[in-house]
């Protein structure tokens, strides 16, 4: 509580000092624009004029080639398979059919063959959002221009010469080295992670439904607001059925396996890092060797070999019908409709200890060795028994060191795709909806969206999975030791 | 020198992961033709894929132009296990007609998941590619193909192919029916079973496997999957008298554009029949069997005492070959049971004894050509399409990849063959059980626009699994059908799944009474 009432002043601060940041960067702009020197008034309109004005040639060159490009591309819309870019794409956003935007095709000459594909709404509103994004980089780059000029002019009324651009990229090399890194990785991070979760995110409001598309004979899909968000509660739409009756029971089941997963691999490899460390075991080597080979081994080959093990006409199944324990194959990774689901859940959970604990002892190891042995010694002395020094020494030391790593293996864990697909596949199936007994969100996700075609559904599954994970990550990542006591421990 | 460094470590880092985006170099420079050509061409050039009113504003939505398309290359998409020789018999083709004009490459695809890669991205589709024919409905309403229109081919498909086949490859455009699909390879499911242990005689019924299972203690007869294409063998199964069976679907909607979704019916006192006869045959411990987890394979292999024999099609033959050996390996068609007196009580139009045979889905195999393929290209595509299609090419597939023709009379050069010795008896009973399981087929249907969407993926066939396995499934609303072994239970089943074919969902609830006929 505390806490609260002293940050509250501080946020109101803040408050007053965004509005006024605003306020006082349009007066900025206005004094800029007043005050600038001609090139500088110029380059409000022209990219560049204001460093070909101060002489700076490359650089004018450069901001005007920028601006022309975008403009042409703009104004002049060339279109990729069909669909254009340019102002073009940001009109057919729209997806309207009605206006003409988006068209069927299939006008067809049969004595040409000539045939006229219709409208690809997916590259369309991947191109409308290449467009709304080179607008936004349009402006930036128009503000770096005018920025580049006003310090010309500063320079200048110092007495200091305008730097070349030759001094431009000596400075890039050296007080501006951040600027040179941190582009490209800013770029890739547009490019391959901002645009594809911006494009997902759209699909959730689209009725991007494969079947539902066939179903209407076209080839088109539309925007449709929250629908498919309404579906979930209400089980309208052709996947609402299997969404209003196993969204809870899968969400349910994916955080007891993240848990579960998180939390077996995680004591278990303590345990199995103290053993192999305890003092005077012999071969230590050898033992750490040993259990590092299951992570040698691709964790895909292994989980295909434990599919096998435990199929239906499988080693183990065999066995046991020789032992007389069985006499019809139990279907432990519930691969048939009707097998036994918690059966299933308790299997996947032993599988992947075996190919998870090996992870958590290698870094356990490392961590236990590091712990100061004088604590030790001060407890002996003390008369701390072995037990007592394990939940109030090594404990608290390793989940301290730790915590982040946990925290990233149970969101990792939420979204572990590859142990249920390739060991249960989600089995058993229920007749009549995808999500079989231990489907995780991650692999129904998969389901809905390969097998079934219904991208828009498959979105929305995906936002719901990202908006409970970043919770459950913030949430407990800031209320950990580690991240409120950094570097205070003990 | 730690920056230089620095910053060569990062760029390498960047051109690694754009390197990773590059795609294939040959769509790569499609889109850079593509690109260069729009911006050179004339607005009267190119052609509006748009509304005439949008095409007189702009020509954004236009097709490439054809030259910039044509690469004089036609590219042909085919079964992955026929690649090689279809592309030999193109070479021939070349070879013999070097006025061509185009070099042919022919690639191996997937048949059973070509459609939906085709669908997702048809620009990245082959020219010419192959797809069972009851894609055609959904590449045609999507515009993924182009109609057929040479007349030399058109004339060629009458003349040659079955009636049956005809009524499954045509598809309207802009309400006329065109020409779709060429049909070139036959397929319908037949059985295989283990000679070493089941003879020809009790191969003939699923009693007779009955018999055999009981002596090797083992299931009679399995099946390669649960989806709807393999499920035929039980719900398309017709009396052996007279070849009848009062199961509809879809009847008559080929020829229906819009809307109508022609006729369906599947419960006919036959079908509660012979759902409440296999219900008894599953339940058997010598009966019928699923296909086990670790493959229908594993469930052919002695060792693992599965069962004796499995309803498949051609495509599972070296499969097959592979986990019986080839000298157990025997080849028929799908037996013939007789229903009895538990399955056919209460029910008035069947007696017990009554005599059926497994049905099947009798389908083809068909070329389509790509609605995105240059029109430049059309004529020389039919004109190969009209070569490949042709009953020579398709009795060579047969003789060296084991493809069975298509045609009208192909049973004779099948025949033939076997007589002359240039087929084993394996590989000819292979191809003769294919034709005469035809006989007791239907091509699989689809209506205009829709596929056979409903009958594949709306759970009709994963209903049906669970009235025979007699588990629960839900039914109408949020209800779940828990008791399912009642005559009211498996009519109300088969009800659910007609009205998945006709509407696409489960019904909101049942009629009051259940019609035994429609």
């Amino acid at each position: 509580m505390a806490s609260k009432k002293k940050a509250a002043p501080k946020d109101k601060a803040n408050r007053v000092s965004v509005f006024e940041r605003i306020g006082k960067a349009f007066s900025d702009f206005g004094k800029r624009f007043v005050d600038g020197s001609l090139g500088t008034k110029l380059s409000h309109f022209i990219f560049g004029a204001g460093n070909i004005y101060h002489k700076q040639y490359i650089k004018g060159l450069l901001f005007f080639l920028l601006q022309a490009g975008i403009l042409v591309l703009m104004i002049a819309c060339p279109t990729i398979n069909g669909t254009p870019y340019g102002w073009k794409a940001l009109r057919n956003l729209s997806l309207s059919q009605e206006k003409g935007y988006v068209s069927e095709g299939g006008d067809f000459d049969p004595e040409t063959g000539d045939f006229t594909v219709g409208s690809d709404c997916k590259l369309i509103i991947l191109f409308g959002f290449v467009t709304i994004a080179m607008i936004i980089i349009y402006f930036l780059i128009w503000n770096m221009n005018i920025k580049s000029s006003v310090k010309a002019d500063n320079d200048k009324k110092i007495g200091k010469k305008p730097a070349t651009f030759r001094e431009d990229l000596a400075e890039l090399l050296d007080g501006k080295f951040h600027v040179l890194m941190l582009t490209p990785t800013c770029i890739a991070a547009a490019v391959f992670t901002i645009l594809p979760t911006v494009f997902m995110i759209a699909l959730a409001f689209t009725s991007y439904n494969s079947q539902d598309m066939n179903d209407l004979g076209t080839n088109l899909f539309r925007w449709n607001g929250l629908q498919n968000f309404r579906a979930v509660f209400t089980g309208e739409g052709s996947l609402g059925f299997e969404i209003k009756n196993r969204f809870l029971p899968v969400l349910g089941w994916t955080f007891i396996w993240a848990i579960l997963a998180t939390f077996t691999c995680y004591f278990g490899g303590i345990i199995l890092a103290l053993l192999i460390n305890k003092k005077g075991l012999r071969g230590k080597k050898i033992f750490r060797t040993v259990f590092i080979f299951t992570i040698a081994v691709p964790q895909f080959i292994s989980l295909l070999a434990v599919r096998n093990l435990l199929g239906e006409y499988g080693p183990f199944n065999q066995m046991l019908k020789n032992m007389g324990v069985i006499t019809e194959s139990v279907g432990f990774l519930g691969l048939r409709p009707g097998d036994s689901e918690i059966l299933a859940k308790v299997m996947v959970i032993i599988v992947n200890m075996w190919v998870g604990i090996p992870y958590t002892m290698l870094m356990t190891s490392g961590i236990l060795m590091n712990i100061p042995t004088d604590l030790y010694e001060a407890a002996r002395v003390d008369g701390a028994s072995t037990v007592k020094m394990f939940f109030k020494i090594t404990l608290p030391y390793v989940i301290f060191i730790t915590t982040p790593y946990l925290i990233s293996s149970f969101v990792g864990n939420i979204n572990s795709f590859n142990t249920i697909f390739l060991l249960t596949g989600g089995g058993p199936t229920y007749t009549g909806y995808q999500a079989g007994g231990t489907d995780l969100l991650v692999t129904w996700l998969y389901k809905v969206t390969i097998d079934q075609g219904s991208y828009n559904t498959g979105a929305v599954i995906g936002i719901f999975t990202f908006i409970i994970t970043a919770t459950i990550t913030l949430v407990t990542y800031r209320r950990s030791k580690a991240y409120n006591e950094e570097d205070t421990f003990q | 020198m730690k920056r230089l460094l620095a910053i060569l470590l990062a760029s390498v880092m960047v051109m690694s992961l754009l390197a990773g985006c590059g795609g294939n170099p040959s769509s790569g420079g499609q889109t850079e033709a593509a690109k260069t050509e729009e911006n050179k061409t004339e607005p009267g050039q190119t052609e509006a894929a748009n509304t005439e009113a949008a095409a007189q504003e702009s020509t954004e939505a236009a097709k490439p132009a054809p030259s910039a398309d044509d690469d004089g290359l036609i590219r042909v998409w085919v079964g992955e296990e026929s690649t090689e020789f279809y592309q030999k018999a193109c070479d021939t083709y070349l070879a013999d007609h070097p006025d061509f004009g185009y070099q042919i490459e022919v690639k191996g695809m997937d048949t059973g998941s070509v459609a939906q890669t085709i669908t997702n991205d048809p620009t990245a589709a082959a020219d010419i590619y192959t797809v069972a024919h009851d894609n055609i409905g959904k590449l045609a309403a999507t515009n993924c193909a182009k109609p057929i229109t040479d007349e030399a081919l058109v004339a060629q498909v009458t003349a040659d192919n079955p009636e049956s086949f005809q009524n499954v490859i045509n598809s309207t455009l802009k309400d006329k029916v065109y020409l779709y699909g060429v049909p070139y390879i036959s397929q319908a499911l037949f059985l295989y079973y283990n000679k070493s242990l089941v003879t020809e005689e009790q191969a003939k019924t699923f009693e007779g496997l009955q018999e055999a299972a009981k002596a090797a203690g083992t299931k009679a007869i399995t099946v390669t999957g649960d989806d709807g294409f393999n499920m035929s063998f039980a719900l398309l199964a017709r009396k052996v008298s007279d070849k009848s069976t009062t199961v509809k679907i879809y009847e008559g909607a080929e020829s229906v554009s819009g809307g109508s979704k022609g006729v369906s019916n599947c419960q006919g006192d036959d079908t509660v029949a012979i759902v409440r006869w296999l219900q008894e045959y599953a339940a058997d411990p010598n009966g019928f069997k699923w296909a086990s987890s670790d493959g229908w394979e594993a469930d052919l292999n002695k060792e693992n005492k599965g069962a004796l024999a499995v309803i498949g099609g051609a495509w599972h033959y070296n499969s097959a070959k592979a986990a019986l050996g080839e000298t157990n390996l025997g080849i028929t068609l799908i037996p013939t049971f007789k229903l009895t007196e538990s399955s056919v009580e209460g029910l008035s139009s069947v007696k017990a004894g009554d005599e059926y045979r497994g049905g099947t889905f009798a389908d083809c195999k068909c070329f389509m050509i790509n609605a995105t393929s240059a029109a430049s290209k059309y004529k020389k595509e039919q004109e190969l399409i009209m070569y490949l299609s042709s009953k020579e090419v398709q009795n060579q597939s047969y003789l060296e990849v084991m493809n069975v023709p298509a045609y009208v009379g192909a049973a004779d050069y099948i025949k033939s063959c076997y007589d002359e010795g240039k087929v084993s008896e394996s590989e000819y009973m292979l191809a003769a059980s294919q034709v005469s399981m035809a006989e007791w087929g239907i091509p699989q249907p689809f209506i205009t626009g829709t596929l056979n969407t409903y009958y594949y993926s709306k759970n009709a066939p994963a209903v049906f699994r669970a009235m025979i396995d007699k588990t629960a499934y839900p039914t109408t609303g949020d209800k779940i059908l828990e008791e399912t072994e009642s005559l009211e239970s498996i009519r109300k089943g088969l009800y659910l799944i007609e009205y998945l074919w006709m509407h696409g969902q489960a019904p909101s609830e049942f009629p009051g009474t259940l019609p035994s006929e429609a």
